[in-house]
């Protein structure tokens, strides 16, 4: 495969990913921006943060989820959606695997806010990693080693 | 100037931006929507154990254990099975919440004749105890109450308790 070929598949790889990550933020925002009550109680429940803290995150978290995936979605402003989502998955899987290990029963609260549905496992540590690895090649294509082939934005012009 | 570092600057800005303008709309849409919440909730044990129609179901281990020595009261031990043989409240009734469904009809006529059941589980955050109780209010059971924290304060406080598969005295 020459350069250009795979710099090409790159491209294509990259418009797929982020993409593929938007999608999973938009998801993920939708059940908790409609349920804030239900949210905040999740976020509670990770017994991580200080109580006053914990409306403000569940206020203010899914509105970044949806904006950060809209941007990757769109392509837009991707140096600094692509940021926000590696930080905001290092910062879930962290919550994930801190929970797991002082064996505490959190409810996931990843993408639905009811209490019957998906309780943190190690599947949910291992699900979040793949997202965490998926965000980290996005930023590190976006802002610390930028594909740019033709002078378009990366993966733009998918 | 170093590109690398421009860029960086460039992604932190525009992260910065993005969060800006997701936490105005976050917060407008909280104000304008009629379920939204306050912006620092309390969370506080009185406030998160009530019921539906926002009672407080606490009660205080001093009242609990006074109900207990005048055998007013029934305790149901929301945590799983496992642990309630590990050791639980002398006289606590099994009904780990995870299997409450299957488990219920087992155990309703130990609950009935009218005493006050108090639910408890372990740990300030447990929510186990106080989601049985408001499935036990839903069921009919009226006077169902909250013990929060309720295995470790009762053995600090050096009440009766016992190990065992249920029914060991």
């Amino acid at each position: 495969m020459n350069k250009a070929h795979f710099l090409k598949t790159e491209k294509t790889c990259f418009a797929a990913a982020r993409i593929f990550l938007g999608a999973v933020f938009l998801y993920a925002s939708y059940d908790k921006i409609l349920h804030p009550q239900a949210f905040a109680e999740a976020v509670y429940n990770y017994q991580i943060l200080p109580d006053a803290a914990v409306n403000l995150v569940a206020l203010f978290l899914p509105w970044i989820e949806l904006a950060a995936g809209l941007c990757l979605i769109a392509g837009a402003w991707l140096p600094g959606a692509t940021m926000i989502c590696a930080l905001l998955m290092t910062a879930f899987t962290a919550a994930l695997v801190f929970n797991e290990i002082r064996g505490l029963d959190v409810h996931c609260g990843c993408f639905s806010t009811q209490a019957t549905h998906d309780p943190a496992s190690l599947l949910t540590v291992l699900r979040d990693l793949f997202f965490l690895a998926v965000s980290v090649y996005l930023l590190v294509r976006a802002v610390f080693a930028p594909l740019k082939i033709t002078g378009n934005m990366p993966g733009r012009s998918a | 100037m170093n590109s690398g570092k421009a860029r960086m600057i460039k992604a932190t800005g525009q992260a910065a931006a993005i969060i800006a303008i997701a936490c105005m709309l976050a917060a407008c849409v909280n104000l304008l929507r009629e379920d939204g919440i306050s912006f620092v909730g309390d969370w506080s044990t009185d406030s998160r154990f009530i019921d539906d129609s926002g009672q407080s179901l606490v009660i205080s281990l001093t009242e609990a254990s006074r109900l207990y020595a005048q055998k007013k009261a029934v305790f149901v031990d929301a945590r799983p099975k496992s642990q309630y043989e590990r050791g639980r409240i002398k006289g606590a009734v099994s009904l780990p919440w995870h299997e409450v469904n299957k488990r219920f009809m087992e155990v309703a006529d130990q609950l009935e004749g009218g005493k006050t059941i108090i639910c408890y589980c372990d740990g300030e955050s447990c929510e186990l105890s106080h989601d049985l109780a408001l499935f036990l209010s839903d069921m009919g059971f009226e006077n169902t109450r909250v013990l929060v924290n309720g295995w470790t304060k009762w053995r600090q406080a050096g009440l009766p308790t016992q190990t065992g598969g249920q029914g060991n005295e």
